[in-house]
C-alpha cells in the first residue's frame, strides 16, 4: 500500500502517488490535446481549400504587377517624360524593347489591362505587336507607320494610371469612380454609372426580401408553434419541402407560375380580374427576383422564429391575460419581445444569403433584377476583368462578414439550427 | 385550433383572416412545385397549361418528355430531339457520384470537428466554430471565384477530385452544426462511466457516443448530400466538360431552350426531395426517442 | 533486355492510353446548333465515334486555364469572332497549315473562298449568324415593316419590341436606323457623339422594350404576342419557320452578321486527329451539309453554289436559301460585326448599356 493518507496540510494525492492538482492538469492537457487533434484535420482542410483560395483571389483586387513586369522600360521612359512634349524616340524604343521581349500571352493580358485605363489600347498593342518583328529604328517613325494612334498623347498619359504595382483602381471602378491621368479620383461619366446603382439595388432587394420573409414567416411560425405537434409536423413538411428541392427546380417552377402566359396570369385573366392585354409582368424583372428569392429564403426565416417560439411557454400569455391584458396587448407586450432573438437570427440569415445571390437573379432577373453577384460572375467569366470582380467580391465579403460577426455576437454561431 | 365558444365576432373574423393568411403562405411555398408535376405530362412543347390540358383531354397528355429525359430518343418526335440525349442520365450519375463521396468526406471531417469543438477544454472554440461554418455564409459566387483561380494553379480545376474537395468544404458546416447540436444534450458522465467500467476510449466512442450522435451525423450528411447533389455555382466555375452534372444540364436547359424535359426532371427531383424529407423526419423522431425527449 | 522490356511496357501503356484518349473533344454551344454540326460533320466523318461534342457557354476563360496549366483536354472549340482573334494573338490556339485545307471545286484556296477577310492562321471557317428583326404574320395591318428604321419606329409600327440585354449589334442597328451608311457605321461608333446618337435612337424604343437574354425567348415573346417585333438570332427564327411551321417574317435589313470560327486549342491532346476533323468539317460539301439542318450561312462561297444547285436543300424538303443571312442580296444590306472595335470599346459600351437598361 503505497498510497499516502491525505493529510489536512499536505497536497491531495491520487492513487498513483501524483498530486491531484498535477494529475488533473495532466488530464486537462490531454483532453485539450485530444480536442485540438480532432479539430486540426478539418480545420487545415478548410484553411487550405477555402480560406487560402479566397484570400488569394482578394489580392487580385489590388494587383497591378503584370503590366509593370511586361513593360519595365516603357514605364521608366514614361517617368522621364515631361508629360507635355511629344513622345520621344526613347519612349518608342522602350516600348519596342518591351514588346519584343514579352511573350504573346503576356502582351495579350497586358493589353486587356491597358484597355481598362483607356479604351483602344487593346487593338493598338495588338496591331503593333503583330508588326514588331519587322520594325527597325527609328522606332517612332516605325510605330506611327504601324498605327497612327501612337501620336495620340492620351495613350501615353494613361500609363500614369498603371505605373504602380498596387492599385486601388478596381475598388474605385466598383463604386463608379476612376483615376484621371494624374491619378486623381474622379467620377466616371454619368451615363456609365452602373455599380452604385447595382449596390443600391442589391441592398434594396435584400431588405425587401428580408421584410417580406419576416411578414410571411411570423404568422406561420406562430401557427406551427401553437398547433398540436402532429399537425404542426405535417405543415412543417410544406415549409421544408422547398428547402429540400433543387434550387433550379424551384426557379423553373416559378417561371411557369409567373411568366406572361404563366399559371398566375392565366388564372387572373380567366377569372376576369385582368384583361388579356394587361397581364402582369412578374418574371424577368425586379419583381421576379424579389418573389422568387422570397420563396426560396422563407424557410430560413421560419425555422429560427419557429424554434424560438417553441420555447416560449403558453402560460405567459395566459398569465398576462389573467392580469387583465387584452389578447392583442398580451401578444404585443409579452409574446413578441420574447421572439426577438428568432426574428434577429432569421433576418440576418436571410439578408446575408440574399445579398450574395447569383443564380436566381441570373435566371429570372431580366433587365432590372440583377444584383452585384451577377456582376461579379460577369467579370469573372465574360469580360475577364478579374481585378474588378475581386474588388466587388471583397466589398461584398466585408459586408457579409460584418453581419456574420453581429450574428455571432447576438445569437451565437453554435445556436444555428438546421431542419 | 378550434375557437372557444366565447370569442367575439371580431375575434372570429380576425382568426379566419389569420388562418387564410397562413394557408396562403404555405400555398406560396408549395404551389409552384406542385404545378410542375401535371405540366411535365404535357404533350405540347410549351411550358404553359393548354386549354386542352385544362379540359383533361387525354391527347393533351403524354410521357414523351420522360422518354426524352431517360434518353429513349428513338420514340421522341422532332421538336424534342435536340433536347434528347443521355446527358440527363449521365449527369444524374455524376451528381450522385460527387455527392456520395463528398458527403462521406464531409461527414467524417465535420464529425471530427464537432467532437473537438464540443470539448470544453478546446481553445479558441468560438473563432474556430465561426470559421468552420463560414462556407455557409460566404456567397457561393465568391467561393467559386476563389476556387476557380486557386484550383487552376494547383491543377485541380476540371478534375473530379477538385469538385469533390470543393463539395466537401460546402458540406462540412452542416455536419458540424448538426453533430454539435446532438452533443449539446450529451451527458459526459456516460463516457466517464464507460471508462470506469474499463472501456478503452475508442470502444467507448463507438459504443456510447456514436449511437447518440448518429442521428446528427446522418441528418448532417443528408444536408451535405443535397447540397452537393444540387450544386450549380461551383460546378460552373471549376468544372470542365467532363464534370457534367445534373444541375449543369438543367442550367443549360433553362438558359438555352426551355423544354418540358426540364419539368420531367423537376418532377422526379421533387419526389426525391419528399423522400429525403421523410427520411429526415423519421431520423429526428428516433433521435428524440434516444435522447429521451418525447413529443408532447 | 531490361531496357527493351521497359520500353515495350512503356510503349504498350502509351498505346493503351492513346487508344483510350483518341476521342477528339469538340466544344460548341449545344442545342440545335451542335446537333447540326454533329449531323453534318460527325456523322459524315470517317470515324464518327472518335468525335465527342461538348457544350460550353462561350468565353476564353476555360481555354486559357487549360493552356496555362498545361492540362489541355479540349481539342477544337467553336468561337466567336473576338475570341478567335484574342485567342490567336495570345497564343491560345494552334496556327494551322493553310495549305492542308481543301480548295473549292474551281481551285480557289480555302482562305480566298471565305466570304470575309481571314483574321489569322488559327481559324477554320464555320458559319455566319446574325441578329435580325422579325415579327409574326398578321401583327401589322396595312404596311409591313421592311427596314431597320421601322424596328425603331414605334409610331408607325406600334407594339413592344424585344431586344437583348447586351449592346452588341444594337448600337450598329440604332445608327443604321438613324441613317448612317453601312460602311460608316464603325467610324461613327468610334466617336463619343456617335455613341450618343445610337443611345438617342435606343431611347425611342426603351419604354416599349422587353429584354431577353436566352436565344429561345424572343420566339416565345413574338409567338405569344407579348411583343410586336423582336430581334433574334436568325437561326432560331429559321428553325421555327422551317421545322415547326411558325408564321414568322424576317426583316432582312440592317442585320448585324457575326462570324463563327473553329479553332484548335494550343497543345491539343489529339492534334493530328483534330486537324483531320477540321479539314473534313471545312470542306465546301460539309459546310453546305450543315445548312441542311440549320439556317446559318456557310462561310465558304463555294458551299453556296452547292446549296443553290441542290434546292430544296433543307432536310425536310423546304427551300433554305431565303433564310440564309449571308446570301448576296442580303449581304449588301448588312453590317459585319467588327470584333476589333468591340474588343476596344466593348467594356465601356457594356457599362453604359447596362446603366441605360437599368435606369
Amino acid at each position: 500500500m503505497s498510497t499516502a493518507p491525505a493529510t489536512v496540510d499536505g497536497p491531495l494525492i491520487t492513487a498513483d502517488g501524483i498530486p491531484l492538482k498535477e494529475s488533473l492538469q495532466k488530464s486537462l492537457r490531454r483532453s485539450k490535446i485530444r480536442a485540438v487533434l480532432l479539430v486540426a484535420p478539418p480545420l487545415l482542410f478548410l484553411i487550405f481549400l477555402f480560406i487560402i483560395p479566397i484570400g488569394n483571389m482578394l489580392t487580385r483586387s489590388v494587383d497591378d504587377k503584370l503590366i509593370n513586369e511586361v513593360f519595365p522600360n516603357t514605364f521608366e521612359a514614361f517617368e522621364a517624360w515631361d508629360k507635355v512634349s511629344e513622345p520621344s524616340e526613347e519612349m518608342f524604343a522602350a516600348v519596342y524593347q518591351d514588346l519584343k521581349a514579352a511573350s504573346k500571352t503576356e502582351i495579350g493580358k497586358s493589353s486587356v489591362r491597358m484597355n481598362y485605363a483607356k479604351p483602344g489600347w487593346r487593338s493598338l498593342i495588338k496591331v503593333t505587336a503583330r508588326k514588331i518583328k519587322k520594325m527597325e529604328p527609328p522606332y517612332k517613325e516605325a510605330f506611327l507607320k504601324a498605327e497612327g494612334r501612337w501620336a495620340d498623347t492620351e495613350f501615353w498619359l494613361s500609363l500614369g494610371i498603371m505605373k504602380d504595382k498596387r492599385t486601388m483602381g478596381y475598388y474605385l471602378n466598383a463604386v463608379d469612380r476612376t483615376y484621371d491621368f494624374d491619378k486623381n479620383v474622379i467620377h466616371v461619366d454619368e451615363n456609365r454609372k452602373v455599380y452604385n446603382l447595382l449596390w443600391w439595388r442589391t441592398i434594396q432587394v435584400s431588405i425587401i426580401v428580408t421584410l417580406a420573409c419576416l411578414l410571411l414567416a411570423y404568422p406561420v411560425s406562430y401557427l406551427l408553434a401553437t398547433l398540436p405537434m402532429r399537425i404542426a409536423n405535417l405543415l412543417m413538411i410544406c415549409v421544408l419541402m422547398p428547402f429540400w428541392t433543387s434550387l433550379l427546380v424551384r426557379i423553373v417552377a416559378w417561371m411557369i407560375m409567373l411568366q406572361q402566359n404563366g399559371v398566375v396570369n392565366d388564372t387572373l385573366v380567366a377569372a376576369g380580374i385582368l384583361s388579356d392585354e394587361n397581364r402582369l409582368a412578374m418574371m424577368y424583372n425586379f419583381n421576379g427576383t424579389v418573389i422568387v428569392m422570397t420563396q426560396i429564403l422563407l424557410p430560413f426565416m421560419i425555422l429560427p422564429i419557429f424554434s424560438v417560439m417553441k420555447t416560449i411557454p403558453p402560460s405567459y400569455m395566459k398569465a398576462a391575460q389573467n392580469l387583465g391584458a387584452t389578447p392583442t396587448l398580451a401578444f404585443i407586450r409579452v409574446y413578441m419581445p420574447q421572439t426577438i432573438p428568432g426574428i434577429g437570427a432569421g433576418c440576418i440569415l436571410v439578408f446575408i444569403v440574399a445579398i450574395g445571390y447569383y443564380i436566381t437573379p441570373e435566371l429570372v432577373g431580366g433587365k432590372d433584377g440583377r444584383l452585384i453577384g451577377n456582376m461579379v460572375a460577369y467579370h469573372m467569366q465574360r469580360s475577364l476583368n478579374w481585378g474588378l470582380a475581386a474588388a466587388m467580391g471583397t466589398i461584398l465579403l466585408i459586408v457579409i462578414l460584418v453581419l456574420y460577426w453581429i450574428y455571432d455576437k447576438i445569437i451565437g454561431i453554435d445556436n444555428m439550427k438546421m431542419g | 385550433m378550434a375557437l372557444p365558444i366565447y370569442t367575439t365576432p371580431g375575434q372570429r373574423v380576425w382568426h379566419y383572416c389569420y388562418m387564410a393568411f397562413c394557408v396562403f403562405v404555405l400555398f406560396f411555398l408549395v404551389a409552384p412545385l406542385v404545378a410542375v408535376i401535371p405540366l411535365s405530362f404535357t404533350s405540347s412543347p410549351f411550358l404553359n397549361f393548354t386549354p386542352e390540358m385544362l379540359a383533361l383531354d387525354p391527347d393533351a397528355f403524354s410521357i414523351r418528355w420522360y422518354k426524352s429525359l431517360f434518353g429513349m430518343c428513338a420514340d421522341v418526335e422532332d421538336v424534342a430531339s435536340t433536347m434528347c440525349h443521355n446527358k440527363w442520365m449521365t449527369g444524374a450519375g455524376r451528381s450522385l457520384y460527387y455527392a456520395v463521396i463528398s458527403t462521406v468526406l464531409a461527414t467524417f471531417l465535420g464529425t471530427l470537428a464537432a467532437l473537438g469543438l464540443s470539448n470544453e477544454h478546446m481553445p479558441a472554440k468560438r473563432a474556430i466554430m465561426a470559421l468552420m461554418i463560414s462556407p455557409l455564409i460566404v456567397p457561393l459566387i465568391i467561393t467559386a471565384a476563389g476556387m476557380a483561380f486557386f484550383f487552376a494553379k494547383i491543377n485541380l480545376s476540371n478534375t473530379d477530385a477538385g469538385i469533390i474537395l470543393a463539395y466537401t468544404i460546402l458540406g462540412m458546416p452542416f455536419v458540424v452544426i448538426t453533430v454539435t447540436s446532438t452533443l449539446v444534450g450529451f451527458d459526459r458522465s456516460l463516457m466517464r462511466a464507460g471508462a470506469n467500467l474499463g472501456g478503452t476510449p475508442t470502444y467507448n466512442f463507438f459504443k456510447i457516443q456514436m449511437p447518440l450522435i448518429a442521428p446528427g451525423m446522418i441528418s448532417g450528411a443528408l444536408f451535405a448530400f443535397i447540397t452537393a447533389f444540387d450544386e450549380i455555382v461551383i460546378i460552373l466555375f471549376i468544372g470542365g466538360p467532363q464534370q457534367h452534372t445534373l444541375p449543369r444540364q438543367m442550367w443549360s436547359g433553362i438558359r438555352q431552350e426551355i423544354s418540358p424535359t426540364i419539368l420531367a426532371a423537376a418532377t422526379i427531383l421533387v419526389l426525391f426531395s419528399v423522400l429525403l424529407l421523410t427520411t429526415l423526419e423519421l431520423l429526428r423522431r428516433r433521435s428524440e426517442r434516444l435522447r429521451g425527449i418525447t413529443p408532447h | 533486355m531490361k531496357i527493351t522490356l521497359k520500353q515495350t511496357l512503356l510503349a504498350s501503356v502509351v498505346a493503351v492510353t492513346t487508344a483510350a484518349q483518341a476521342e477528339v473533344n469538340v466544344v460548341s454551344w449545344g442545342g440545335a446548333y451542335t446537333a447540326s454540326q454533329q449531323k453534318a460533320y460527325q456523322e459524315t466523318y470517317k470515324d464518327p465515334d472518335s468525335i465527342n461534342f461538348i457544350n460550353y457557354n462561350g468565353g476564353l476563360g476555360e481555354v486559357r486555364t487549360q493552356v496555362e496549366s498545361g492540362n489541355v483536354t479540349w481539342d477544337i472549340v467553336d468561337v466567336l469572332p473576338s475570341e478567335a482573334r484574342v485567342g490567336c494573338d495570345e497564343g491560345l490556339f494552334e496556327e494551322l497549315d493553310r495549305s492542308a485545307f481543301k480548295p473549292a471545286a474551281d481551285g480557289t484556296s480555302m482562305d480566298d473562298d471565305i466570304m470575309v477577310e481571314v483574321p489569322n492562321d488559327c481559324v477554320v471557317p464555320q458559319i455566319f449568324w446574325s441578329y435580325v428583326p422579325f415579327y409574326q404574320e398578321g401583327t401589322f395591318s396595312g404596311a409591313q415593316p421592311t427596314t431597320i428604321a421601322d424596328f425603331f419606329n414605334v409610331k408607325k409600327f406600334p407594339g413592344k419590341r424585344g431586344i437583348h440585354t447586351w449592346p452588341n449589334a444594337l448600337i450598329e442597328m440604332a445608327l443604321l436606323a438613324d441613317g448612317v451608311a453601312i460602311k460608316d457605321v464603325y467610324k461613327v461608333m468610334s466617336t463619343d457623339a456617335g455613341i450618343d446618337r445610337a443611345f438617342e435612337m435606343l431611347d425611342k424604343i426603351k419604354d416599349h422594350s422587353v429584354f431577353w437574354s436566352s436565344g429561345a425567348k424572343p420566339l416565345e415573346l413574338v409567338q405569344s404576342g407579348e411583343v410586336a417585333m423582336s430581334l433574334a438570332y436568325n437561326g432560331r427564327i429559321g428553325a421555327a419557320v422551317l421545322s415547326e411551321g411558325a408564321k414568322f417574317v424576317t426583316v432582312w435589313d440592317g442585320q448585324v452578321l457575326e462570324e463563327e470560327w473553329l479553332v484548335m486549342v494550343k497543345g491539343a491532346p489529339n492534334r493530328d486527329e483534330a486537324m483531320d476533323f477540321l479539314i473534313h468539317a471545312s470542306t465546301p460539301e460539309s459546310q453546305a451539309g450543315q445548312a441542311k439542318f440549320i439556317n446559318y450561312g456557310p462561310m465558304r462561297a463555294s458551299a453556296f453554289e452547292i446549296m443553290k444547285a441542290g434546292e430544296p436543300w433543307f432536310h425536310n424538303g423546304k427551300n433554305i436559301m431565303e433564310h440564309m443571312p449571308n446570301r448576296p442580296e442580303v449581304m449588301a444590306r448588312s453590317v459585319i460585326a467588327n470584333p476589333d472595335w468591340w474588343a476596344d470599346y466593348g467594356d465601356s459600351i457594356s457599362e453604359r448599356y447596362t446603366a441605360w437598361m437599368g435606369q
